[in-house]
C-alpha cells in the first residue's frame, strides 16, 4: 500500500490550521520572501507568473498577425510592422515562453517531490536561473516592443548579421542570457534527479513525468551551447564584421542554418517532451490504471531525446545540402516517429479499461493526443523529402508546428495546470468552467490552425504579410478562429486567479492519484515533507478491480 | 600557527546544506553538477574547434599562411603557464584536505598568479598582432588582405582564444574571491568542499586550452 | 484553375493546380500519405473517445483486465507504422532524386533574388523581372544566386522551391506540361518586402514562347555580352587564346576534372569557377602559379551570369 492510499482514507475530513506547520505559501508573507527565496516551489511560481506574462504578449501579437492577415493587400499594419509583430510573436512564445513552460514550473515545484527530496541539488542556483531569465528575457522583449526586430525567430544570416536595420543585437544578448538560464536549471535537475532520490526510489519507480525531464535536462546541457555560440559568432559578425555566415566576409550562410537547427530541432523536443511526461501522468491518474509499458516510455524518453540530434538537416532539404545528407536526414526523422508512436499507443493502451474520469485535465489529455498525433504525422509529411520540396516554408509548416507546439505543449501545460493547481494553491479551480474553456481551445485551436494546412498545401508561404487574394477565404477563417482561441485562453486565466480566493479548498489527493507529489498536503510546507518518505512500492500502482471501483 | 608546514592541520569538513540528507550526497551532488556544467562548457568550444578544423580542410595553404603569424612561442609559454597552475591548484586541494589552511592560500595565490602572467602574456600577444594589422575586423589595413580565407581562420582565433580569457578572466576573480573567503577562520570546517569544487573548473580552463594550442598554433604549422 | 488576374470572387480553395507530371505525382505521394496517416489515427481517436465513454468511472463494466504490459503488441505497434512510413519515406526520396537531377537536354535560365525581386536571363539574352515566360514540353533548369540575402525561389505549381544563396549557384528544374499563369514566391523570408518579392509564371505552347522570345527581344545573348565582359574586365589578357602570360586554357572547362596543388582533382562547374573568380587563392591548381587578381566586389551578379554564359560556350571552340 503507498503512502497516498492512507490519505485518502479520510477525504472529508475538515481542514486544520492549527496544528500543523504553515505550508509554502503561508510560511513567509512579505516581498523579500518571495524574491529571495530559494524553496523550488516558490520559485516554480515566480516562473509560472513570468512566463504567463510572456504568453499574454506573445498571444497579442499572434492576435495582431491575424488581425491583419484578415485582408489579403496588408493595409492593417505596414510591411515593417507586420514582421516585428511575428518577430515578437516567434521569439517571445518560444524562447520565453515554451521552453521554459513546463519544465521551469512544473518541473522546479514537481521533480523534488515526485522523488522526495526536500528541494533541488542547487536551491540557490534555482533563483539565480530565473533571475537570469527575468534580466535576459525581460531585456530582449523591452527591445522586442520598444524598437522591434524583423528577422524572424530564426535570425537567419546574412539577413540578421548585415541586411537588417533593427535591434537585432539586444534582442540576440537577450536570447543568449535566456539560454544561461536553460543550462542552469537543466543543470539542476540532472544532479537532482541523479542524487536526490529519497530511499527506495529507483529510477524505474520514478513518475515518467521525471523520466522526461530528465531527457530535456539533458537536451539543455548538449543542445543550448551550441545555439549559444552560434548567436555569439552572430553578434560577432554583425558588431565586429568578423566573417562566419555572410559570404561577402568570407563566410557560409548554410553553416548558420546547421548551427541554428543543431540545436533548435532539439528545442522542439525541449517544448515536446514535458508535455508527454505531463500527460502520461494526467492519463493514468483519470484512468486509475498503471501507465501501459511504463519502460517503454521510459526510454523511450531518452530515445527521443537522443535521435533528436541527429535530425537537424530535416530544416535544410532544400537549402542546397547534398543529396545524400537529406536522404540520411529525412531518413532519421522517419525514425523519430517510432518513439513518438510508442508514446501515443500506450496512452490509448493505459486508457483502456480504466475508470476514467473526464475532468478538466482529462478533457486537455485526451485533446493533446488527438493534435499531437496530428501534429507528429504531419511532421511525417514534412520529413518526406519530395513533399517537403512543395511545403518547406508555407503554411503548412506553420499549421504543423503549432499543432506540436499550441496544440500539445500547450495543452499539456493547461492540463497540468489544472491537475495540479490544488497542489500549488492549496484550492480546486472550479470544474464547470474549466471543461468549458478546454472546449473552447480545442474547437479554436483547431479552427484556427486546420485551415493553415489546406493554405500550405495551396503554397501560401509563411511570413507573408500580402497574400494573393484566393487565399482570403481560408484566412479569415484562421482568423476567427483565433478569437475562439483568445476567449478560450482568457477563461482559465479568470478563474484560475478567482479560485485562489474563492476556490473549495483542496484536500492532500483529489484525484486519488498516486505518485509522491500527492502524499504531502496541499499546498507542501517547506521542505516538501514532513517526514522523509521511503518508497517500497512500484511507480503507478492503481489497482483496477472491476469490483471495487465499477 | 607560525610557519604553514608546521602549524597543526585544521578541521576540514562541511557544513550541512538544509536540502540534504547527507555530507557524502552533498559533496557528490556538488562534483556532478560542476561535471555537467563542464560538460556544457566543452560543447561550447566544440563548434569553434570544429570551425577551425573545417577551415583547414578547405583552406589548407590559408590556414598554414595564418598560422605563420601567430606567436608559436607566446602560446607556447602560456601553455607551460598554464600546466604549473594545474600543479599548484592541485597543491591547494591537497593541502585543503589536509588542513593547511596556509599552505593552501599560498597554492591558490599562486594559481592565480599563474592565470594573471597568463592573461598578461596574451594580452601582450594580441598588441603584437594589433601591430602587425593582424586584426581583420579592425577598420585598419589588415596584413594578410590578399587571402581573404585566412581571414576567417584568424577571425576564429581570435573568438576562440577571447572567449577562453573571458574563462580565464572569471576563473581568476572567483579564485581572488575564494582565496579571500579561504582566509576567514573555519572555512575548512565548513566549506572545504568549495576548494575541489573549483578545482575541477581550474583544470577544465587548462584543458581547454591544451586543446587550443594545438589546433590553432601546431597543426599545419 | 482561378487565374491570379481574376479579381471577382474567390471560391474556397482546396486543391493547387498542378502544371507538370511531377506535380501530380507529388499529388499522389501525399493523398498515399494522407490515406495511411488517416488509417494509423482514426482507430486511435475512436478508441480514445470509445473507452473514455464505455470505462467512465462509476459505469459497471468488466476491468477485470490485462497485463500492463506485453513487449509483443508494444512492438507491433512501434514497428508496423514504421515500415509503413518507410515506404513512403522511400517513394519522396525517389521523386527527390528525379528533382535533382535534371536532364542533359535542358533549357538553362538565369535567376537572380534580390532585396526584392526575382529577375531572370533566358538564354538569348531577353530578361525580365519577377515574371516568368517558360515553354511547356522542354525540361528548364532554373540556375540561380543571391545578391544579398537567403531567398527561395518557390513555384507551387510545380511542387518544387529551391533556396537562392548568396556566393553560391543552386539550381531547380521542372519540366512545365500544362499552358497557364501560374503563381511564384520568395519563401525564405528576406526582410521587409518579403512578401510582394514574388511574381507569375507563364507556361506557354513552344510556338508562344518562341513568338515571346522574339517580342521581348534582346540586343545581345547571354554569352554575346559575356565576351564583351570577358574583354573588358581584362581577362583576355591571360586567359585568351594570344596570351603569353602562363595560364590555364578556359576551353572546354566545365565538367572536366582539375589536379589540385594540394593534391586530389575537384571538377569544375559554376560555383568552382566563380569562387576561382572572386577568390583566386582557393583551391589552387597543380602547376600554374598563382598570379590572378580577385574580383571580389567587382563583378556584379548579373555579369557573373553572363561571363559564365561565356566561358561555358568556350567548349565548343575547342580544337
Amino acid at each position: 500500500m503507498s503512502p497516498s492510499d492512507a490519505v485518502l482514507r479520510d477525504p472529508g475530513t475538515p481542514r486544520i490550521t492549527i496544528d500543523r506547520p504553515a505550508d509554502y505559501l503561508h510560511a513567509e508573507h512579505t516581498l523579500r520572501s518571495w524574491f529571495f527565496t530559494t524553496d523550488h516551489k516558490r520559485i516554480a511560481l515566480l516562473y509560472l507568473a513570468s512566463i504567463t506574462g510572456f504568453f499574454v504578449l506573445g498571444a497579442v501579437a499572434a492576435g495582431l498577425i491575424r488581425l491583419s492577415l484578415l485582408v489579403p493587400n496588408g493595409q492593417i499594419f505596414t510591411n515593417d510592422t507586420y514582421n516585428k509583430l511575428f518577430t515578437m510573436h516567434g521569439v517571445i512564445m518560444i524562447w520565453f515562453f515554451l521552453i521554459p513552460s513546463i519544465p521551469a514550473t512544473f518541473g522546479n515545484f514537481l521533480i523534488p517531490l515526485m522523488i522526495g527530496a526536500k528541494d533541488l541539488a542547487f536551491p540557490k542556483l534555482n533563483l539565480l536561473s530565473w533571475y537570469i531569465f527575468m534580466g535576459g528575457s525581460l531585456f530582449a522583449v523591452v527591445v522586442l516592443i520598444v524598437g522591434g526586430v524583423d528577422t524572424g525567430w530564426t535570425f537567419y544570416a546574412p539577413f540578421s548579421t548585415t541586411y537588417s536595420n533593427t535591434y537585432v543585437i539586444p534582442a540576440l544578448l537577450g536570447v543568449i542570457v535566456v539560454g544561461f538560464s536553460s543550462i542552469l536549471t537543466g543543470l539542476n535537475f540532472v544532479v537532482t534527479i541523479h542524487k536526490m532520490r529519497c530511499p527506495g526510489m529507483t529510477w524505474f519507480r520514478m513518475p515518467i513525468f521525471v523520466w522526461t525531464h530528465y531527457a530535456v535536462s539533458l537536451i539543455f546541457l548538449l543542445g543550448t551551447p551550441v545555439i549559444t555560440m552560434a548567436l555569439i559568432l552572430l553578434v560577432m559578425e554583425r558588431a565586429f564584421h568578423i566573417g562566419v555566415f555572410d559570404p561577402r566576409l568570407g563566410g557560409d550562410p548554410v553553416l548558420f542554418e546547421h548551427l541554428f537547427w543543431f540545436y533548435s530541432h532539439p528545442a522542439v523536443y525541449i517544448m515536446v517532451l514535458p508535455g508527454m511526461g505531463v500527460i502520461t501522468e494526467l492519463v493514468a491518474a483519470f484512468s486509475q490504471k498503471r501507465v501501459f509499458g511504463y519502460k517503454f516510455v521510459a526510454y523511450a524518453s531518452i530515445g527521443l531525446a537522443s535521435i533528436t540530434f541527429l535530425v537537424w538537416g530535416h530544416h535544410m532539404f532544400v537549402n542546397g545540402q547534398s543529396q545524400l545528407a537529406s536522404t540520411v536526414f529525412s531518413f532519421l526523422s522517419f525514425a523519430v516517429a517510432v518513439p513518438s508512436a510508442v508514446k501515443v499507443y500506450n496512452w490509448t493502451a493505459t486508457i483502456h479499461k480504466g475508470a476514467i474520469r473526464l475532468d478538466t485535465p482529462m478533457l486537455y489529455a485526451m485533446g493533446y493526443i488527438g493534435l499531437f498525433v496530428l501534429g507528429g504525422l504531419t511532421g511525417l509529411f514534412l520529413a518526406t523529402l519530395a513533399v517537403d520540396a512543395h511545403l518547406h516554408d508555407t503554411y503548412f509548416v506553420v499549421a504543423h508546428f503549432h499543432y506540436i507546439m499550441v496544440g500539445g505543449t500547450m495543452l499539456a501545460f493547461l492540463g497540468g495546470l489544472h491537475y495540479w493547481w490544488p497542489k500549488f494553491t492549496g484550492r480546486m479551480y472550479p470544474e464547470a468552467w474549466g471543461r468549458v474553456g478546454a472546449f473552447l481551445i480545442f474547437i479554436g485551436f483547431n479552427v484556427t490552425f486546420f485551415p493553415q494546412f489546406i493554405l500550405g498545401y495551396l503554397g501560401m508561404p509563411r511570413r507573408y504579410h500580402e497574400y494573393p487574394p484566393e487565399f482570403q477565404l481560408l484566412n479569415v477563417l484562421s482568423s476567427a478562429g483565433s478569437t475562439i482561441l483568445a476567449v478560450g485562453y482568457l477563461f482559465p486565466m479568470v478563474y484560475l486567479i478567482w479560485s485562489l480566493w474563492f476556490g473549495k479548498r483542496a484536500p492532500a489527493n483529489p484525484w486519488q492519484a498516486k505518485g509522491l507529489e500527492w502524499t504531502t498536503t496541499s499546498p507542501p510546507p517547506p521542505h516538501n515533507f514532513l517526514r522523509t518518505p521511503v518508497v517500497d512500492y512500484e511507480p503507478y500502482d492503481y489497482a483496477i478491480k472491476a469490483r471495487e471501483v465499477g | 600557527m607560525a610557519d604553514a608546514a608546521g602549524s597543526v592541520a585544521e578541521p576540514v569538513g562541511l557544513e550541512l546544506a538544509e536540502q540534504f540528507s547527507s555530507k557524502d550526497q552533498q559533496r557528490e551532488a556538488a562534483t556532478l553538477g560542476m561535471w555537467a556544467w563542464l560538460l556544457t562548457e566543452l560543447l561550447l568550444f566544440a563548434g569553434l574547434f570544429l570551425c577551425a578544423l573545417v577551415l583547414r580542410i578547405l583552406y589548407p595553404a590559408s590556414v598554414t599562411l595564418a598560422t605563420t603569424h601567430l606567436k608559436f612561442w607566446i602560446g607556447a609559454t602560456n601553455t607551460a603557464v598554464l600546466i604549473c597552475s594545474s600543479f599548484t591548484m592541485s597543491g591547494a586541494i591537497v593541502t585543503s584536505r589536509l588542513g593547511f589552511r596556509r599552505l593552501m592560500l599560498g597554492c591558490m595565490l599562486a594559481t592565480a598568479g599563474l592565470g594573471s602572467i597568463f592573461l598578461l602574456l596574451k594580452g601582450f600577444e594580441y598588441y603584437q598582432d594589433y601591430n602587425e594589422h593582424m586584426m581583420p575586423f579592425l577598420n585598419m589595413p589588415y596584413l594578410l588582405e590578399k587571402d581573404t580565407s585566412s581571414r576567417l581562420f584568424v577571425d576564429v582565433y581570435y573568438v576562440t582564444t577571447g572567449l577562453h580569457g573571458l574563462h580565464l578572466i572569471t576563473g581568476v576573480s572567483i579564485l581572488l574571491w575564494l582565496t579571500w573567503q579561504a582566509s576567514q577562520p573555519r572555512f575548512l570546517e565548513f566549506h572545504q568542499n568549495r576548494i575541489e569544487v573549483y578545482g575541477l573548473y581550474w583544470h577544465f580552463i587548462d584543458l581547454i586550452w591544451i586543446i587550443v594550442f594545438p589546433v590553432l598554433y601546431v597543426l599545419n604549422r | 484553375m482561378t487565374g491570379p488576374g481574376n479579381h471577382t470572387d474567390y471560391p474556397l480553395l482546396l486543391w493547387p493546380a498542378a502544371a507538370s507530371h511531377a506535380a501530380t505525382h507529388v499529388d499522389y505521394l501525399i493523398s498515399a500519405f494522407t490515406a495511411v496517416t488517416l488509417l494509423l489515427t482514426v482507430p486511435i481517436f475512436i478508441a480514445i473517445t470509445y473507452f473514455a465513454l464505455v470505462y467512465r468511472a462509476g459505469r459497471k463494466v468488466e476491468r477485470g483486465h490485462t497485463s500492463d504490459r506485453n513487449v509483443k503488441i508494444e512492438m507491433s505497434w512501434m514497428l508496423i507504422p514504421f515500415f509503413l512510413t518507410l515506404g513512403f519515406f522511400a517513394w519522396g526520396a525517389q521523386i527527390f532524386d528525379t528533382a535533382k537531377h535534371p536532364p542533359g537536354n535542358a533549357m538553362t535560365i538565369q535567376g537572380i533574388g534580390r532585396q526584392w525581386m526575382w529577375k531572370f536571363e533566358h538564354p538569348g539574352g531577353q530578361a525580365e523581372i519577377n515574371d516568368l515566360h517558360v515553354p511547356t514540353g522542354q525540361a528548364i533548369v532554373i540556375n540561380m544566386i543571391s545578391q544579398d540575402v537567403i531567398h527561395s525561389l518557390y513555384l507551387p505549381a510545380f511542387r518544387v522551391q529551391m533556396e537562392t544563396l548568396p556566393g553560391r549557384y543552386t539550381q531547380v528544374w521542372f519540366q512545365a506540361d500544362r499552358p497557364g499563369t501560374y503563381r511564384m514566391y520568395c519563401s525564405e523570408y528576406c526582410g521587409t518586402d518579403h512578401s510582394v518579392m514574388n511574381g507569375q509564371i507563364y507556361v506557354m505552347t513552344p510556338g508562344d514562347y518562341e513568338h515571346w522570345l522574339n517580342s521581348a527581344g534582346s540586343s545581345i545573348s547571354l554569352a554575346g555580352g559575356g565576351k564583351r565582359l570577358f574583354a573588358s574586365y581584362g581577362c583576355t589578357g591571360c586567359h585568351g587564346a594570344a596570351s603569353t602570360v602562363r595560364a590555364p586554357s578556359l576551353a572546354g572547362l566545365f565538367g572536366r576534372p582539375v589536379p589540385l596543388a594540394s593534391g586530389g582533382t575537384l571538377v569544375t562547374d559554376k560555383n568552382y569557377v566563380r569562387d576561382k573568380i572572386l577568390n583566386p587563392d582557393h583551391n589552387l591548381i597543380a602547376g600554374y602559379k598563382q598570379v590572378m587578381p580577385s574580383f571580389n566586389g567587382v563583378i556584379p551578379e548579373d555579369e557573373m551570369i553572363q561571363l559564365m554564359a561565356y566561358i561555358e560556350t568556350m567548349q565548343e571552340v575547342q580544337p
